[in-house]
């Protein structure tokens, strides 16, 4: 059974990561949903999988672990809040870009690193002087 | 003890309190904070420091668990460079109320000065190895401070800089080797450490060269002495305490006090004695050079230094003998130089030995202080110098003659730059003037009791250090239990008669007279014997080095379109990911009998991955994505977890619903196919990110720890009252942490709403604005009125 969902937690993360990797800003989004559901079944997973009662004291024991699930439950729906939000910034990247290709959206780094346009630290430059100060005491 | 460490950083706080109105009367309070410190030389003078009997040690815990615990131990060595500390300590304050301007900042300077003093005496006191990295570092951290106080100027600020960045290398250096020493030797504390572990371990060797690392940056010797010349552009009280009597002996100290430890080994003397005697050679061939008061001094102490450290490198109890005298003397007359310097520049206004003759007639007191310090310094006699100088050529006669050449003339070169500085004092008066020829004092004058009394102690302990050698020996004696050379049958006398080392005075005299006679020759040979080279060129060109590689690696991997720079993140964590993966031990179990269940579940779990794979666009992909998604909550079924399945079932939908309000701004445009050249790059990156992922799993199935789970089944209805555990973990014992998630979705929520708003007032590009442009060119952002102008709001109203 562990065994099992391994290989399967191994398929989805495959799937997630290919297509985070791709160039439409709605695959990104959904590669990043399909590692999600690879980790939240990873994470039951490591906990062990037993053929017991869910943590539901109603019934008869003995227990799954439940302190996985708890965590699980947040990650969902923090997972939810993280697509909701990616897909409204990608919206508004494509209205205001006017396309959704995640690769042409620059961030201004690529430059030339031979270039000497003040990207380097010289200790000369740190920063403009300021007015001479008058330290020596004058008595 | 630990009073006396811990009442300078108190101080520091209530000078930082109470400047404003007490003003330069600062100083006279923080003076009161190094009481307790030179209260330590009761003990230092007791009977607790003899040999056989026990040092002073106080311990507070802290964090006993680990080892970090304040332990003081006083031993004789640390008391005596404590009462050292304490002394100049005391002087530097009372001096900076009558040098600094009334306008100064106190409120900066007197705090760093203290927490500095604080820092310095934890250092040496500081039994614990932890600690005392910790206290190295605030010294570092302070002289930075204190060198960069007038950050207006650019030379202060560069000196600060380049001080710390050396420093803090070799504190890094320190940091690793007491780590390696405490894991040898079995102990945090320096005073139980199995030396015989230490010399047997393995890590012997690396500890060994780390501590020195440190040692050699702190102290300023070849190659890092370029920091301590540009160091002088610290106020000269700074000067005094910090960079000649007390921060650079750091280095020294770490080298006296694990000498015991490393000493045993050939390469520990190897390496200290030559490149101290290097530096004894070098910081005085460049002393003599200088023409700048302060920079003299500078480059001498480095020479100095460099004297110390050869002789405590010895790791004999001769040498450890000789430097601890030396110690003593160089703390009275440097100090005791640079607070004559400082009077100098506070009276005439200027520094420059070409503007300075005469001045014996103008600063009488002066000059006989300057000449008692610098007899010193030179090593004539009657003065202290001249006794350590001598025990220095014995120890050097026992080493080899190269040494003692090399010593002889750097002792020579030593005797001229003496000679150069006492020089101002002599020829006819001149009264100083700047570049336009006009006046720079009207009126100079020999300077007030104030300025005078710290150097006036001091030079007066450099005489009697000399003419009754007993009372240094005296000193010298108390560290012998500490130093281990208690069985050292030395003496210290002014005349002992005609010896081998007596014979190399002589040739120093000779010398050192020949090289002040063709002075003017000497100088000219130096300026054209100018290196091409420079260390602080090497040390500029390492940083713009450092700039340029930076900027040339961001650019190639962080300056690129989001999937490469997330193909290179992912590959870097791959490997190290893999590596780990790889040396974990593989747990395996096949795959057995699965309840009939499972199948279907994994099916659908594939089929959804597989089908957004190949689909061609977009509500393909995400209507295949909830596929998955329901997958995944009846795989939350079959694991026994019921509210994971119904929340997923619910975020599922919504997500979808999302998808396709998202889909309604965006025009059904086609997919982009993936560029030819990654797609391999692609699947490499994904199938090893999947296998990584699989093996993790496999690896993770042993149980390290018992599971805490039992307690919340136990107390989930004791204690919260509910029957599901899960929700009461989420709503009780993990309240905090539901509530930190609320707000993320709150946050999410809001974000969302005000984005969608903005969409819904801009104008969404139509098909025939979609322009398809190379990556890594700029793309021409539209203008978008999206903020409601103040009349339409009015409308609205």
């Amino acid at each position: 059974m562990e065994s099992l969902f391994a290989v399967l937690v191994g398929v989805l993360v495959a799937a997630g990561v290919f297509l985070l990797l791709s160039r439409t800003i709605i695959r990104v989004v959904l590669g990043l949903a399909f590692i999600a559901y690879g980790v939240n079944l990873a994470i039951l997973t490591v906990a062990g999988l037993r053929d017991e009662a869910p943590p539901l004291l109603t019934l008869a024991g003995p227990y799954v672990d439940p302190l996985p699930q708890a965590l699980v439950l947040t990650a969902i729906v923090i997972g939810f809040g993280t697509t909701a939000l990616l897909l409204t910034v990608a919206l508004r990247a494509y209205q205001v870009a006017g396309h959704d290709d995640v690769e042409a959206f620059g961030d201004g780094l690529a430059r030339n690193p031979d270039a000497p346009d003040g990207q380097y630290a010289d200790p000369e430059h740190l920063s403009p002087d300021q007015p001479e100060a008058d330290h020596e005491a004058r008595s | 003890m630990t009073l006396a460490v811990l009442l300078p950083f108190v101080m520091a706080a209530l000078c930082a309190w109470l400047a404003r109105p007490l003003g330069r009367r600062t100083g006279y309070l923080a003076a009161l904070a190094f009481v307790p410190a030179l209260l330590l030389a009761a003990p230092l003078a007791g009977s607790s420091v003899e040999p056989g009997g026990t040092a002073l040690s106080q311990n507070t815990p802290w964090v006993p668990e680990l080892g970090l615990n304040l332990v003081f131990r006083g031993d004789g060595f640390s008391l005596l460079f404590a009462v050292l500390i304490g002394v100049i300590g005391t002087l530097a304050s009372l001096y900076s109320v009558a040098y600094l301007s009334p306008r100064e900042r106190f409120g900066r300077f007197y705090p760093y000065l203290l927490l500095f003093g604080g820092s310095m005496l934890g250092l040496v006191l500081s039994d614990n190895l932890i600690a005392l990295f910790g206290f190295w570092e605030m010294t570092s951290v302070t002289s930075f401070l204190l060198i960069g106080l007038w950050h207006t100027r650019s030379e202060a600020r560069d000196g600060a800089v380049k001080a710390f960045l050396i420093s803090a290398l070799g504190g890094l250096g320190l940091l690793a080797a007491v780590a390696l020493l405490s894991m040898a030797g079995g102990s945090t504390l320096l005073s139980e450490l199995d030396l015989e572990a230490v010399r047997a371990s393995p890590l012997f060797v690396p500890a060994l060269l780390l501590t020195l690392l440190a040692a050699f940056t702190k102290s300023a010797q070849l190659p890092f002495h370029l920091w301590l010349p540009t160091a002088m552009e610290a106020p000269t009280p700074v000067s005094a305490f910090l960079h000649s009597a007390t921060m650079v002996k750091a280095g020294v100290v770490l080298v006296a006090k694990f000498g015991l430890i490393f000493g045993s080994s050939a390469l520990w003397a190897g390496i200290i004695v030559p490149l101290g005697l290097a530096t004894l050679f070098w910081g005085s061939w460049r002393a003599l050079k200088q023409t700048d008061l302060k920079a003299l001094l500078a480059y001498s102490t480095v020479s100095q230094l460099g004297l110390l450290m050869a002789l405590y490198g010895l790791a004999d109890a001769e040498g450890r003998f000789a430097a601890t005298t030396h110690l003593l003397n160089h703390a009275a007359f440097k100090a005791a130089l640079f607070f004559v310097v400082g009077i100098i520049d506070h009276e005439t206004g200027t520094r420059e030995v070409s503007q300075l003759s005469g001045l014996r007639r103008k600063l009488p007191i002066t000059f006989v202080l300057a000449g008692l310090a610098a007899l010193s310094m030179a090593g004539l006699p009657p003065l202290g110098g001249f006794i350590s100088k001598e025990l220095f050529y014995e120890a050097m006669l026992h080493a080899g003659p190269a040494f003692i050449a090399v010593a002889v003339l750097g002792s020579a070169l030593t005797l001229a730059y003496s000679a150069r500085l006492v020089a101002i004092f002599f020829g006819s008066y001149r009264a100083p003037v700047d570049d336009g020829g006009r006046s720079l004092k009207a009126d100079v004058h020999e300077a007030g009791p104030g300025l005078l009394l710290p150097p006036a102690l001091l030079a007066a302990g450099a005489l009697l250090f000399g003419v009754w050698p007993q009372s240094t020996e005296w000193l010298t004696r108390r560290v012998g239990a500490a130093l281990d050379f208690a069985g050292y049958g030395g003496h210290l006398y002014l005349w002992h008669g005609v010896t081998p080392a007596l014979i190399a005075t002589l040739i120093t005299w000779a010398l050192g007279a020949a090289l002040v006679w063709q002075s003017a020759r000497v100088y000219a040979l130096q300026l054209r014997l100018e290196l091409p080279i420079s260390s602080n060129g090497g040390y500029r060109a390492l940083l713009r080095g450092l700039g340029t590689f930076a900027s040339a690696l961001i650019t190639r991997t962080q300056g690129l379109a989001l999937p490469d720079q997330l193909r290179i993140t992912l590959a870097a964590a791959g490997l190290m990911g893999g590596y780990a993966v790889w040396r974990a031990p593989q747990v395996f179990q096949p795959f057995g009998t699965l309840p009939p269940s499972v199948l279907p579940i994994a099916v659908l779990l594939v089929a959804g991955a597989m089908g957004v794979l190949l689909s061609r666009n977009r509500l393909t992909a995400v209507i295949l994505t909830g596929l998955t998604g329901f997958g995944s909550a009846a795989a939350f079924l079959a694991m026994r977890a019921p509210d994971l399945a119904l929340t997923q079932l619910l975020i599922e939908a919504v997500t979808v619903i999302l998808f396709l309000l998202v889909f309604q701004y965006l025009p059904g445009i086609r997919d982009l196919p993936r560029r030819r050249s990654r797609y391999a790059v692609d699947v490499v990156l994904a199938g090893a990110s999947g296998v990584g992922a699989t093996l993790l799993i496999l690896a993770s199935l042993r149980f390290l720890a018992p599971p805490i789970s039992p307690y919340y089944l136990e107390n989930a209805y004791k204690g919260g009252g509910g029957k599901n555990v899960v929700n009461v973990i989420l709503v009780d014992f993990r309240g905090f942490d539901t509530l930190g998630e609320i707000v993320v979705v709150a946050v999410v929520a809001l974000a969302v709403g005000s984005l969608v708003r903005l969409g819904r007032r801009g104008r969404a590009p139509t098909e025939t604005d979609t322009d398809r442009q190379s990556p890594n060119r700029t793309i021409p952002v539209r203008p978008i009125n999206n903020q409601p102008s103040p009349t339409d709001q009015e409308v609205r109203r």
